[in-house]
């Protein structure tokens, strides 16, 4: 995370860093729409979908799932108790779907016509689904998003129009959301079941939609948790750490739900006699159920790491760790033994995709420093509380 | 089904693998070159070498195509004739339709900077939707391909069966995936050959339909619970704020405007 300081030396490692990536990400967006696919990319006929559909796109939405799990419990189910984050995992969804949607100009063959998918309708497509719940959630995520730049406005009738609808529509925008996020995490595995015959049955499954859904949720909160805590660590935010544990603690039983099912159903179609062969794909399995399972599982039940900010965090972070490699063996290393790609991103592709998630970080940054998102004094967290009616104290 | 759905059947035990079929290919799609070993942008059909039988390689022509379903844009479409053809003005290059393929035919223009997908077309402009024959039927000189109606075809196919016993008693592409309008005789079994065996015969389209008919029901009942659920905890907040404010406020409660 960059520094907050800003009376401190110019030239700063952060910036040093940054530099680099930005000057990386130019380069390769040249790479990409100048000199051509071959150069920037190691897709190729065999293995056309890479880093970008695997990593910014799946990793992207999935990691945004946080965004609409905590929308849900505040704005829906009343869970007053996590207002204080609500506004920040809102935004850290919308930061994330507008990378994701960035992402596909790089990702398309002919971005430039991208508008085709809104007038030319599939609807046997299942891209065609994603692509749709993609841009209206999109859109629903502006819409939440927006009282936060709208309150800083100085036009005060028209700030307080807007707030005025904006309050009447809230319910309606948020449940239109949950049930857009719901129905596109779960599209994003949908992608791969017209792959039957080439995935390895290890991640095959008729049920795939559903496994995308159950594993989005656990890690978008994960995102949510090492977002804030990186938050109060170095914008000086005050998210009670409390509040960040208990959401930690809704992970582990999600993970143990996603793992019994898994298993369940990978037994069920027939996946079984793969799991202990001496295979490469095997090995890729059991180090996603590793990182996204037993190790998070253990982390998140033991006093002495969760008794710690940084223990929450760390636990966290082996969440996502192991939600991106799930993400990516779905969509690259399920496919290489039927395609026999071999494929190892270029690194233009790895350099697009860490500008995107950069540029994500310092939007997040400046939104914090100079908007209403996270109580910035313990004092003001009451305060959202206390605004929040008379139900977040009963 | 059709009648007049046109089928091309490949009979591998009589291909020499002279590549006539190819270089036809090539010049009725305007490209020169010699014939490829592998399918490319400028190869759309190839005769390849498996284990010493000739055996061609190009689209099937599926009667329910996968890549067809999985376009976003409906760019690929089966065509009453039998064809499945590709509207590249519609195309935004997201290369879905290259992985849904069970074959793994599409190819795409990597070298281009505005890239399109590649694939055969069955000759559909220029020839079969005139009655033409394809150019690698046309060019075929032993009659490993020969052109006709589907049904034409298939009958064909199961006299050929009938009369020699040298001949695997499969007719590949007649259901695989549902179907297509490429038919191919052998005397060994296909899989030998690198073709994709399919574990059923259901097209693959159903599949992903299977988990799109969901949505309807995802959104109807998931909106209404979580409708249900907002009017539970708004109605009790409703009521503890009535209660509240019956006796005194713990701390003074704000503006009631609502941060969403």
């Amino acid at each position: 995370m960059p520094e907050t300081k800003t009376k401190k030396p110019i030239i700063t490692v952060w910036r040093v860093i940054l530099g680099v990536i930005f000057l990386a990400g130019a380069y390769a967006t040249y790479l990409r729409f100048v000199v051509g696919w071959s150069a920037a990319t190691n897709l190729s006929d065999a293995q056309p979908w890479g880093m970008w559909v695997g990593v910014a796109t799946l990793c992207g939405v999935g990691l945004s799932a946080g965004g609409f799990a905590t929308a849900a419990a505040v704005y829906l189910l009343g869970m007053e108790r996590y207002r204080p984050i609500a506004r920040a995992a809102v935004l850290v969804a919308f930061l994330g779907y507008v990378s994701v949607c960035v992402g596909y100009a790089y990702e398309l063959g002919l971005p430039w016509l991208f508008w085709h998918a809104l007038i030319y309708w599939n609807p046997k497509s299942v891209l065609f689904d994603v692509m749709f719940c993609i841009l209206a959630y999109t859109t629903v995520l502006t819409i939440e998003v927006s009282p936060a730049i709208v309150e800083r406005l100085p036009f005060n009738g028209f700030k307080k129009t807007y707030m005025h609808w904006h309050h009447r529509l809230a319910t309606a925008v948020v449940l239109a959301g949950v049930l857009l996020s719901s129905m596109h995490q779960s599209y994003l595995g949908g992608l791969f079941l017209i792959f039957r015959d080439k995935m390895y049955p290890l991640w095959y499954t008729p049920a795939l939609t559903t496994m995308f859904y159950l594993s989005a949720i656990p890690a978008g909160l994960a995102m949510v948790i090492i977002t804030l805590y990186l938050c109060n660590r170095s914008l000086g935010t005050k998210v009670d750490p409390k509040i960040l544990k208990e959401v930690a603690w809704v992970i582990s039983p999600m993970l143990i739900l996603y793992f019994v099912w898994r298993m369940v159903d990978l037994v069920k179609h027939g996946g079984g006699p793969y799991l202990f062969k001496p295979t490469s794909e095997a090995a890729y399995f059991w180090l996603e159920m590793a990182l996204f399972v037993f190790l998070p599982v253990f982390m998140l039940n033991n006093r002495w790491v969760m008794n710690r900010p940084e223990g929450v965090y760390w636990s966290s972070a082996v969440v996502i760790a192991g939600f991106i490699t799930n993400r990516v063996n779905v969509s690259i290393n399920a496919l290489e033994r039927a395609t026999q790609a071999n494929y190892i991103p270029k690194w233009p592709e790895m350099a697009v995709t860490v500008m995107l998630v950069t540029c994500a970080i310092l939007a997040f940054r400046y939104a914090v420093i100079y908007l209403d998102i996270l109580p910035k004094k313990a004092k003001s967290t009451r305060k959202w509380l206390a605004n929040a009616g008379v139900a977040a104290n009963a | 089904m059709a009648t007049n759905k046109k089928a091309l059947l490949i009979d591998i035990t009589k291909c020499i693998g002279c590549q006539a079929c190819a270089g036809a290919c090539k010049e009725a799609h305007g490209v020169t070159g010699d014939p490829e070993p592998k399918l490319s942008e400028t190869a759309l059909t190839v005769v390849q070498d498996k284990n010493g039988k000739f055996v061609r390689k190009q689209c099937l022509h599926c009667e329910q195509p996968a890549c067809g379903s999985a376009c976003l844009v409906g760019a690929i479409t089966k065509t009453a004739a039998g064809p499945v053809v590709y509207d590249k003005s519609k195309c935004v290059g997201c290369r879905y339709c290259m992985i849904a393929c069970p074959h793994s035919v599409p190819r795409y223009e990597w070298s281009k900077l505005a890239p399109y997908m590649k694939k055969c077309d069955m000759c559909y402009d220029k020839r079969v939707s005139k009655g033409q024959p394809t150019a690698c039927a046309e060019a075929c000189p032993v009659g490993a391909t020969i052109f006709g109606d589907r049904d034409e075809m298939l009958r064909e196919a199961r006299r050929r069966i009938l009369d020699d016993p040298k001949y695997v008693p499969h007719i590949y592409g007649e259901r695989e995936y549902g179907g297509a309008s490429m038919l191919f005789l052998s005397d060994v079994e296909f899989e030998k050959l690198g073709f994709m065996i399919p574990p059923t015969e259901a097209p693959l389209p159903e599949v992903s339909k299977a988990a799109l008919d969901e949505a309807p029901m995802v959104v109807l009942v998931g909106g209404t619970m979580l409708a249900g659920l907002y009017w539970i905890t708004n109605r009790r907040r409703e009521v503890l704020l009535a209660e509240a404010q019956k006796k005194t406020l713990k701390f003074p409660v704000g503006d009631e405007e609502e941060r969403s």
